[in-house]
């Protein structure tokens, strides 16, 4: 799955019979350039979001016949685009261990 | 099969109900680009592992209907830095 960050809505009125049900986004990967996804889930402009390509593209849009090669499957709850490098040296574990710390503070 | 190094956990509380709950992981490959990946395995950040892309990534999440196209298949035991970059 890769992630990208939402532009906006894409209108297209005249589109093919398969490509109804879902709206479509305009999207753009970390390096700028930008793609069309099917949007299930529900995204605004500027959330940063997972999409997946293959058959899981089509699955997750709704069924495997759906005409869609990049379907975002979910919204990343916190993306700072300068994070991945920068919190590398500050791992996080799993929930369950940290929170467990916090108690015992 | 691809080798990737894990970066951090990844959190999409907001996700379609095809990737049930599963591990998500952001893993970079050796030119630095960043994806997500599914982890039945349990992964941790630095740790080197093997990924499967495509549809074969959703028979490696071990259930055909969880929608992934990059899943983790196994931890590395033995890898390194260099011998990724080269």
């Amino acid at each position: 799955m890769r992630i990208f960050c939402v532009e906006g809505t894409l209108v297209a009125t005249a589109r093919i019979r398969g490509l109804e049900l879902h709206r479509l986004l305009v999207v753009r990967d970390r390096k700028g350039s930008k793609q069309v996804a099917v949007d299930p889930v529900g995204c605004k402009p500027g959330d940063w979001v997972i999409a997946c390509g293959s058959s899981a593209a089509r699955e997750a849009a709704g069924h495997k016949d759906y005409p869609s090669d990049l379907t975002i499957v979910g919204i990343i709850d916190f993306w700072d685009e300068d994070g991945p490098e920068k919190e590398r040296a500050e791992e996080p574990e799993p929930v369950a261990a940290s929170a467990d710390r916090e108690g015992r503070r | 099969m691809n080798i990737h190094r894990v970066v951090r956990d990844l959190v999409a509380t907001s996700r379609t109900p095809t990737l049930q709950s599963k591990s998500l992981r952001v893993v970079e490959d050796d030119s630095g680009d960043l994806e997500v990946a599914l982890d039945p395995v349990g992964a941790r950040p630095g740790d080197f592992v093997i990924t499967i892309s495509t549809s074969a990534a959703r028979h490696a999440a071990g259930d055909f209907s969880i929608t992934t196209d990059l899943t983790i298949g196994g931890i590395i035991d033995h890898w390194n830095e260099e011998r990724w970059r080269d």
